[in-house]
């Protein structure tokens, strides 16, 4: 079955794959700035060549193509716990949980915000914030409509979003994103009696 | 003088930037020597910078206290909050100005000083909240320092950026109060 299969692509993929996990744990031990080619190549136990084959954009695009991966993996983790919730309370609160846990264990994104904040901090600000929030809602907004109206729904989404911005950025001895009974006791503090409210008014 | 000096060197930002804005330059806009400066910052020019983000941060939050001064109950002082940070932040022509040209000098310093103010803010807001929870209107089993603490949070949030709602309007400023601070207090059904 597989035979058939060209062999090329899949190859190739493996090989950028690896790249990019090598590049993710320099990331975490150097930092964006620190990390060069070299290091990623050795990482990943292949040429310097070999890199810029996958890459001939070189580092820039190894960089990019490092942070396209890492939210759609992000995305992928976030989505599936959402589509596999069965209430408007499971959803916010395995969504978040999925969200903070994976930003806090995240060791690449922990070196660049503790080290090289400018690199990272700018896109969390005024009208990059903006964008950040419109994709997270997108994304998050039809999972919600299963259980809110359309418009609350992509209200919802925006509001869980900023939560997790929040909650993660800033140290809080009330919230702990990472531990799901924190974050079930917030959403039935904090979410669950507004939409009730809300959703009670014409 | 400090604030001589900070004025100063905030007139050169708004000119300059904060890449291209000196010790020497601030120096010659207050009137007083590099010596001064140093001797106020002595860790020079991004001590200054640094002075520099943190003074209109604080001035920012001087004239908010002012604005809401009037505002009766937590969802009050929230709405007015909201509507004034989006007046002066849109208004704000030398934050757009630098936050175009050099976000990256300026970014990570106004979340340095708003890192130290979300404290500020939540004190700010705690005798709003024991003042909900000594009428009543506090939801039961919330703790009144978590609440203040998540209320500043998402103060900060909304301010900061948008997103979907116009903080411009009124009526969506209201919905937005009601829909986040939701399960902070009871809001009444009708105004």
């Amino acid at each position: 079955m597989t035979a058939a299969a060209p062999a090329q692509p899949a190859a190739a993929s493996s090989q950028e794959e690896r790249i990019l996990d090598a590049a993710l744990v320099c990331i975490a031990r150097w930092g964006l700035t620190k990390t060069g080619l070299d290091d990623v190549a050795r990482e990943a136990g292949v040429s310097r060549a070999t890199v810029y084959r996958a890459f001939p954009g070189g580092k820039d695009a190894v960089t990019e193509a490092v942070a396209r991966t890492e939210l759609a993996r992000f995305f992928a983790a976030v989505g599936g716990q959402l589509a596999a919730a069965d209430t408007l309370e499971d959803a916010l609160t395995s969504g978040i949980t999925e969200a903070g846990a994976r930003i806090a264990s995240h060791g690449a994104l922990r070196t660049v915000v503790s080290f090289e904040p400018e690199e990272i901090l700018p896109l969390l600000a005024f009208g990059r914030m903006d964008q950040v929030l419109a994709v997270c809602t997108a994304f998050a907004a039809p999972h919600l409509a299963r259980f809110l109206d359309q418009a609350t729904a992509a209200q919802v989404a925006e509001w869980a979003a900023r939560v997790v911005v929040s909650y993660s950025s800033w140290p809080s001895v009330d919230v702990d994103l990472t531990d799901e009974r924190s974050v079930r006791r917030l959403v039935r503090q904090l979410f669950l009696p507004a939409l009730a409210t809300s959703g009670s008014t014409p | 003088m400090r604030t001589r000096i900070l004025e100063a060197a905030y007139a050169c930002v708004a000119r300059w930037g904060l890449a291209k804005t000196s010790v020497e330059d601030a120096a010659r806009e207050a009137g007083v020597s590099r010596a001064t400066v140093y001797r106020h910052f002595p860790g020079g020019k991004d001590e200054l910078l640094a002075g520099v983000v943190d003074f209109e941060v604080l001035r920012f939050f001087g004239r908010l206290a002012e604005a809401v001064q009037g505002s009766t109950n937590l969802i009050e002082v929230t709405e007015a909050s909201l509507e004034f940070a989006h007046r002066s932040l849109e208004e704000h022509v030398v934050l757009h100005q630098v936050l175009r040209s050099e976000p990256q000098l300026l970014v990570p310093r106004i979340t340095d000083a708003t890192n130290r103010l979300h404290p500020v803010v939540r004190q700010f807001l705690e005798p709003y909240v024991a003042a909900e929870a000594a009428s009543g209107r506090l939801r039961p089993g919330l703790d009144p320092r978590m609440a203040a603490d998540y209320v500043a949070r998402m103060a900060l949030s909304y301010a900061n950026a948008a997103g979907r709602w116009d903080l411009g309007d009124r009526e969506q400023v209201r919905t937005l109060a009601r829909l986040v601070l939701g399960g902070v207090v009871t809001v009444p059904s009708s105004r």
